[in-house]
């Protein structure tokens, strides 16, 4: 850091590049919650994070311990681990460290430390007297709809509106009569404020820092909303500068009244230490030990897949010729086990995956909407549009969330009358759980009997720089990449289905992260829908022809959307269907039907509250009603436990069972011989799956400083985050709710291809190349022509063969499922024993 | 058979906290038992107010009563639970038990795994039991007990999330407000005890007030009272100006703000005023002071809620505006009204509390389809100036925290301060030989000079809050503290043992309980050294995070230094209390201000030594600002 003189952009940028950058709750995306750290290797990044931010990165060291006494990790990967980190003749010495000595572990983050002097200059707790007015005014400025009046001149920006306020109103914004000048000063800059506040320029930058950071929350939104203000419906002029200039004059008028005028600032009265904030980090004796552990507890795991890997890919394969119908699935690890049950259900059916946006970038505007969603993976920008219409149905409200119950005379009203309702619904609510208009319903966000304006009916037609449709050319891009990208090009069934994917639950801010990450955080059906109708099309099915896939006429794509918490699936356009195609249709809805009955009775051996052995019938109205019960914290369990992505064929790994951990990713080795496909396919892999799997593995392993706590105190501010209490800080990250089945380990990233594609690939994307080679993502290569594995280590492929091994054995994996115990505790060590060691089955 | 159905109104209390005991025996992780003990406990009381409702109803309304036992008996004084159930106590009883029930049932599901389970389900049926034994109460002492358990459960409530350092602050705060409401009852109950001669049940006051009020003297005690008794029912209900502690109540999961918080902690001001209603209906400025607290409550309330960008925040003020009304109601003698009215915004709040965190998804999708972006704010004109003045003063809550602090706690922190200049050592040191020599001239009273044997209580009480004002800005050892507090129960003794003749039995049994929970302390002090913790308390030290059993006891013994209804102390205090004469007003000022510090003191103590971040060792520490 840049302590010698104090440049005010340059402090403003590393705020910006190192502050929390989740967007307002609404837009949820995963992301890895250090991602400013990944020009770094894995480790050496996460100790420097803890060391700056006091954040814990990995397990703590007795757990490490206790994990591998209970023989979650095994002793011969310990040993393997430190023979491939420090060599064959560290071996016995670091045993000794890592199982047996005993190390001191003191909590000093550096970040922090120089604001801390205030309490030792002054005996006063600054925080306590700045906060609670700050986020009162910043939660106000920001706010979307919670508050009856809005923030007065906040078209103006943060301070400017203050300025406003300040001298329009009786008593004014401060107490002091010198802040209030300060106020209006005009081109007044932090530097200038600095120099009252804290006195020595060299401590500046860092004094910024501590005190950005003792509300990270706040002003990482403050931050991302002034870069991406489109998150905000009601923008706002956001500014990280103006969040800081109002800080310190509210720190000044807090000292002036409690000091009295004439303090001396911080660094004339106390030696301000020279520290050095993210500066280069040796890793500690205890941080080597704990890396060492962390690589153990992954690779027990990875090695057990590997295992399993092997010995599905060389078993002997069954012809399903022919194929009673293939549906293409997002490649989301929750729909992992869901294809599980379509394929064992149906023996004849193809199942593919692909990202659930369906190469479909576009904007969605649903009737009568007066803004954009974005539905593709976040870093798309898209270009076109497409508009909802025809919608006949009329959007419910909810009296008892009305506004008016907030005022007084309304109030009264409501209390004498809605109270008494409001009893009624309470005992409704509790146990006849039903959707409400105030449940985020995963199948509302696009009316199925709407229609949708899909085809572009010519260039002009441009609404907000965007084209409203697709043209032939473009919709035949569309499909061509998908089906190319997944290897499906030949041999059609008579349906295909497009099976987006969404999540409804109720009482959930975070509802967002629950939904497709690859639509930025929303339901997918509109995604489906829109590829459905393009690979109908006619035209565009003549011009595919061209480029080699030929779709025969018997062949009809549906679209349709899986809710993930109600485990439900619903249809879209099948009035559409000619009558063969809707017998075939409804021949395959019994299956499906049956297949979310299995779904749901495996996702309920992790719910206390249903026995996995009910009739399957129950099972599924119990899973239903969790995603509409406002008392369940947990709907479903999101993306818990993910930690593997495989790429290739199905058929290679179909007897394979990675329980619901796996993202599974499409793509035909033997068709793309140059990885032209690959290079393309691989593109939003690293962002989509490492960013959901980092923002997990961040939340666990510290679910206070990465993660966002506990969500049943959550307060809803402004529309836009959650936080503890009234006046407590955003909280951003995931909740303890959604990571406590979660065992924090990277994602390992596996590629049915020759290494030596994969190798080139990489070398020719730098960005992508970074994610593996700092170890942000563990890859693997398995060699379609032999079925060997090869790792991934220092930027070239080793071959690599598992210490496990795993032996296919008879039966019915949904049978066994009634065996599984639940946890006891959500602690890592009760936790990691609720998740199922891998098994191969044998064809039938 | 032939049974009188009043014999059993007393289990309403008994049953919860029969359910409480059973709770205890269970672990952490038995949800299921831990569930059921609540829902027997609570759904066996709404079949028994049920049926007591129907007796009710065929006895032709008249109100069943039951005197309890007595808790202590002497040819002077009688102490008695009283209880009795009249048609306003039905409105309370059906809606408490009724709300607490979907609460429990609510709760069984949201806190699934939380690590403190139980303890939410315990502190559930504590909170139930006491908020009971406040409705059912015949009497200004049975009442007292509900209070006071109401005010630990809600300190336990809000500070559930006890390794965080806000919900720890705001549980302190919230408390020591509700120290100032006990004192005010104890204030009530002596002056009433003097003003007619002894406890008195609320039957009888309309009675009684008749036969007394013809008394100039007795006119000005009936003031006195009535005002204490709008302080303790404007503290609980969060009125103007101590509105500020609602929101800031709401730290504990969704369901226990929404039941709490949002609805029938937050309305048992009500009740009080009506149970005392006999004492100040019939004088008017007493009405208006309560009509005009009301309507100032309801403005402010109403105007700070408009402003509010978080959700829960503005559920808090609507429920206060809203009490505010019904304050206005009481005033105006509508109570059945107000009775509507409270249990409509009971279930009106609580409803939207649990489903606050909906209105994320709700409003931002109504946001979506019917968003106007708002009128640009004019500057012009007095109206708007007025209207930018409002919102100022909205967003800055009418500066009602700030000068709590302001008025409230600084001074007393100002006085603590200006004894610097001795250190606690000293003073406890000097305290003992000063009470050693005050012990024998106990035993020598009559050889004393009469105008020192008349100033020695005053002395005395003086010397004790004295001695608490410095354990009330004291940051150092755990053990100075505590040795300074238990200085100022001896002080209090002796002041006591001067005023009057020194009924030994009586100052036993205050002291018992006194001396028992000191000596609990010192073993806990001394495990936690012994475990190489800190026991300073210069910072929230979060040792119940290592040592929680410890930190369960402790909370034991500090309920029992200050008087809690769980040792013999509690009697002592409301024993002693008698012992003031009417009219030493002096002496009772000094006296309850120890035991208002005391409270503040014992509560601060716990919260620093066991409560907050935990410093030590590798594990998750979350940030102070969340």
């Amino acid at each position: 850091m840049h302590t010698q003189s104090f440049d005010e952009n340059m402090v403003l940028h590393d705020l910006h590049h190192y502050l929390p950058s989740q967007l307002s709750l609404k837009d949820f995306v995963h992301h890895n919650p250090l991602h400013n750290f990944q020009n770094l290797s894995f480790f050496d990044a996460i100790f420097k994070a803890s060391k700056n931010f006091g954040c814990q990165v990995t397990l703590a060291l007795e757990e490490y311990r206790a994990l591998h006494q209970q023989g979650r990790i095994r002793d011969e990967i310990l040993s393997f681990i430190i023979v491939d980190q420090l060599g064959e003749s560290k071996l016995s010495s670091w045993r000794h460290r890592v199982l047996q000595k005993n190390y001191s572990y003191s909590f000093e983050p550096k970040i922090g430390s120089i604001r801390s002097f205030w309490k030792k200059a002054y005996q006063i707790d600054l925080d306590n007297l700045v906060h609670p007015l700050l986020f009162r005014y910043i939660g106000s400025f920001l706010d979307q709809g919670i508050a009856l009046w809005h923030f007065p001149f906040e078209d103006k920006g943060l301070l400017q509106a203050i300025r406003d306020l300040d001298s329009n109103s009786f008593q004014g914004v401060f107490k002091s009569k010198r802040t209030r000048e300060l106020l209006h000063q005009s081109n007044l800059n932090i530097k200038e404020l600095l120099d009252l506040v804290v006195g020595n320029p060299k401590a500046y930058s860092n004094y910024l820092f501590d005190q950005q950071f003792a509300h990270r929350g706040w002003s990482g939104l403050i931050a991302a909303t002034e870069t991406t203000p489109e998150t905000l419906f009601y923008r706002k002029k956001s500014s990280l500068k103006d969040l800081i200039l109002f800080e310190l004059l509210l720190e000044i008028d807090a000292l002036d009244s409690t000091l009295g005028r004439y303090w001396k600032p911080l660094g004339e009265v106390v030696q301000l230490p020279n520290v050095h904030y993210f500066d280069n980090h040796q890793l500690t004796e205890l941080e080597t030990v704990l890396s060492i552990w962390q690589r153990a507890f992954e690779w027990d795991y990875y090695d057990e897949v590997l295992a399993g890997i092997q010995t599905a890919s060389r078993a002997p394969k069954k012809d399903s010729n022919p194929v009673s119908f293939q549906s293409v699935f997002c490649i989301d690890d929750r729909e992992c086990s869901i294809r599980r049950h379509f394929e064992q259900v149906d023996k004849k059916c193809q199942t593919f995956g692909a990202p659930g946006f369906f190469g479909a970038a576009f904007y969605f505007q649903p009737q009568g909407g007066k803004f954009y969603e974005k539905n593709c993976p976040v870093p798309v920008t898209p270009k076109h549009l497409i508009k909802e219409y025809d919608v006949k149905d009329k959007r419910k409200h909810e009296l008892l969330h009305h506004p008016r119950t907030h005022t007084g005379i309304s109030g009264f009203l409501a209390a004498l009358s809605v109270g008494l309702w409001a009893a009624v619904r309470m005992v409704y609510d509790l146990f006849f759980p039903k959707m409400r208009p105030d449940i985020a319903n995963a199948f509302a966000h696009m009316n199925r009997y709407g229609k949708l304006k899909i085809e572009n009916e010519s260039l002009d037609d441009i609404e907000n720089g965007l084209q409203v449709g697709y043209t032939l050319e473009e919709m035949t891009d569309v499909v061509e990449g998908i089906l190319k990208g997944i290897g499906l090009t030949k041999d059609f069934a008579p349906i295909v289905y497009m099976v987006a994917h969404g999540s409804s639950s109720a009482n959930n801010p975070h509802h967002g992260a629950h939904d497709c990450g690859a639509c930025s955080g929303r339901p997918g059906a509109v995604n489906a829908r829109v590829f459905a109708f393009m690979a109908n099309h006619s035209k565009v099915r003549s011009l595919l022809e061209s480029k080699g896939i030929s779709i025969p006429s018997n062949t009809w794509f549906v679209g349709a959307m899986h809710d993930t918490a109600s485990d439900e699936i619903e249809y879209y356009d099948i009035q559409d269907l000619n009558e063969e195609f809707l017998k075939h249709h409804l021949e395959n809805v019994p299956s499906i039907e049956l297949a979310l009955d299995f779904n749901a009775k495996e996702r309920s051996r992790r719910f206390a509250s249903i026995d996995t052995q009910a009739d399957l019938k129950r099972i599924r109205k119990a899973i239903k009603n969790r995603s509409v019960s406002y008392f369940e914290p947990r709907p479903e369990l999101g993306h818990g436990t993910n930690s593997i992505c495989l790429v290739g064929n199905r058929e290679t790994t179909k007897s394979l069972v990675l329980d619901r951990r796996a993202f599974l990713q499409s793509y035909n080795p033997t068709s793309d011989p140059d990885g032209n496909i690959l290079a393309k396919i691989l593109g939003p892999l690293p962002v989509v799956c490492g960013g959901i799997n980092l923002e997990y593995y961040f939340s666990r392993m510290d679910v206070e400083r990465m993660g966002a706590g506990t969500k049943l105190p959550h307060h809803v501010m402004g529309l836009v985050g959650v936080s503890n209490s009234s006046d407590g800080d955003l909280r951003p990250g995931l909740p303890l709710q959604m990571i406590e089945n979660h065992d924090p380990i990277r994602l390992m990233m596996i590629i049915e291809q020759s290494p030596a594609i994969v190798e080139n690939i990489l070398n020719n994307t730098p960005a992508m190349k970074e994610w593996f080679s700092n170890e942000w993502i563990f890859l693997f290569a398995l060699n379609p022509l032999d079925y060997t594995l090869y790792r991934y280590k220092v930027d070239q492929f080793y071959p690599y063969s598992t210490l496990k091994k795993i032996e296919a054995q008879k039966g019915d994996f949904i049978k066994q499922v009634e065996q599984f115990d639940s946890m006891k505790t959500n602690h890592i060590l009760d936790a990691t024993k609720e998740n199922l060691p891998v098994y191969v089955y044998e064809h039938e | 058979m032939f049974m009188n159905t009043n014999n059993l109104i007393p289990l309403l209390p008994l049953l919860p906290l029969m359910a409480l005991l059973v709770g205890f025996l269970f672990h952490n992780t038995r949800e299921k038992e831990i569930y059921r003990a609540n829902l027997i406990g609570i759904g066996f009381n709404l079949l028994l107010i049920t049926f007591l409702f129907i007796q009710w109803l065929m006895q032709g309304r008249a109100p069943l009563s039951h005197d309890g036992f007595k808790l202590y008996q002497t040819s002077l004084d009688a102490i008695g639970m009283s209880f009795f159930i009249d048609g306003v106590g039905f409105v309370f009883l059906f809606s408490a038990t009724i709300l607490t029930l979907l609460i429990v049932v609510f709760s069984k599901t949201y806190l699934h795994r939380e690590p403190g389970y139980k303890r939410f389900f315990n502190n559930l049926k504590a909170f139930y039991a006491g908020l009971i034994t406040i409705v059912i109460a015949a009497n200004f002492e049975t009442l007292f007990i509900g209070w006071e358990i109401l005010g630990i459960t809600s300190f336990f409530l809000i500070g559930f999330y006890r390794d965080r350092y806000i919900p720890v602050k705001n549980a302190l705060k919230v408390v020591s407000l509700y120290r100032i409401a006990d004192i005010a009852l104890l204030l009530v109950m002596w002056e009433a005890h003097h003003l007619f001669h002894g406890s008195v049940r609320f039957e009888e006051l309309a009675s009684l007030i008749t036969e007394i009020s013809a008394n100039h003297q007795t006119k000005n005690g009936l003031i006195l009272i009535s005002i204490l008794v709008i302080l303790a029912a404007v503290v609980k209900s969060a009125q103007f100006p101590f509105s500020s502690w609602l929101p800031r109540a709401m730290e504990g999961p969704t369901s226990s703000s929404a039941i709490f918080y949002g609805s029938l902690s937050v309305h048992i001001g009500l009740l009080l005023l009506i149970r005392s209603s006999p004492i100040w209906e019939g004088i008017p400025s007493v009405k208006y002071i309560i009509m005009g607290i009301g309507l100032v409550t309801a403005l402010v309330a109403t105007l700070i809620a408009r402003i509010q960008p978080s959700i829960k925040t503005q559920i808090a003020y609507s429920t206060i505006a809203q009490i505010g009304l019904m304050f206005v109601e009481i005033s105006f003698g509508w109570y059945q009204l107000a009775l509507f009215h409270f249990v409509g915004n009971a279930f009106l709040r609580s409803y939207q509390l649990l489903v606050s965190p909906s209105v994320l998804s709700y409003k931002i999708h109504d946001q979506f389809f019917n968003f106007i972006p708002p009128q640009p704010q004019h500057k012009e004109g007095f109206f708007n100036r007025l209207k930018l003045s409002l919102y100022l003063l909205g967003i800055h809550e009418f500066y009602l925290d700030e000068n709590q602090y302001k008025w409230l706690w600084n001074p007393l922190k100002k006085m603590g301060k200006s004894l610097n200049f001795i250190t606690a050592k000293t003073m406890i040191g000097g305290g003992l030989v000063l009470f050693t020599l005050g012990l024998v001239g106990v035993y020598t009273q009559s050889s004393l000079p009469v105008d020192l044997h008349f100033a020695l209580p005053y002395i005395f009480a003086f010397l004790a809050l004295v001695v608490l004002l410095k354990a009330f800005t004291l940051r150092g050892q755990v053990i100075e503290i505590w040795g300074l507090v238990i200085l100022n129960q001896l002080f209090i003794t002796l002041s006591i043992g001067y005023n009057e003749y020194f009924d030994y039995s009586q100052v036993h049994l205050y002291l018992s309980g006194i001396l028992l929970s000191f000596l609990i302390g010192l073993s806990v002090f001394r495990n936690l050294k012994k475990a190489g913790l800190a026991t300073d308390l210069s910072n929230y030290q979060g040792n119940v995070f290592v040592k929680p059993s410890q930190a369960f006891v402790f909370a034991l013994a500090c309920l029992g230094m200050i008087g809690f209804p769980i040792t013999p102390t509690f009697l002592g205090e409301e024993l002693i209390l008698g012992h003031i004469h009417s009219g030493q007003y002096l002496l009772m000022i000094l006296i309850m201000g120890s035991l208002l510090i005391v409270g503040l003191v014992i509560f601060r103590t716990y919260s620093r030594l066991f409560l907050g971040i935990h410093m030590k060792g590798m594990h998750i520490r979350s940030y102070r600002s969340a």
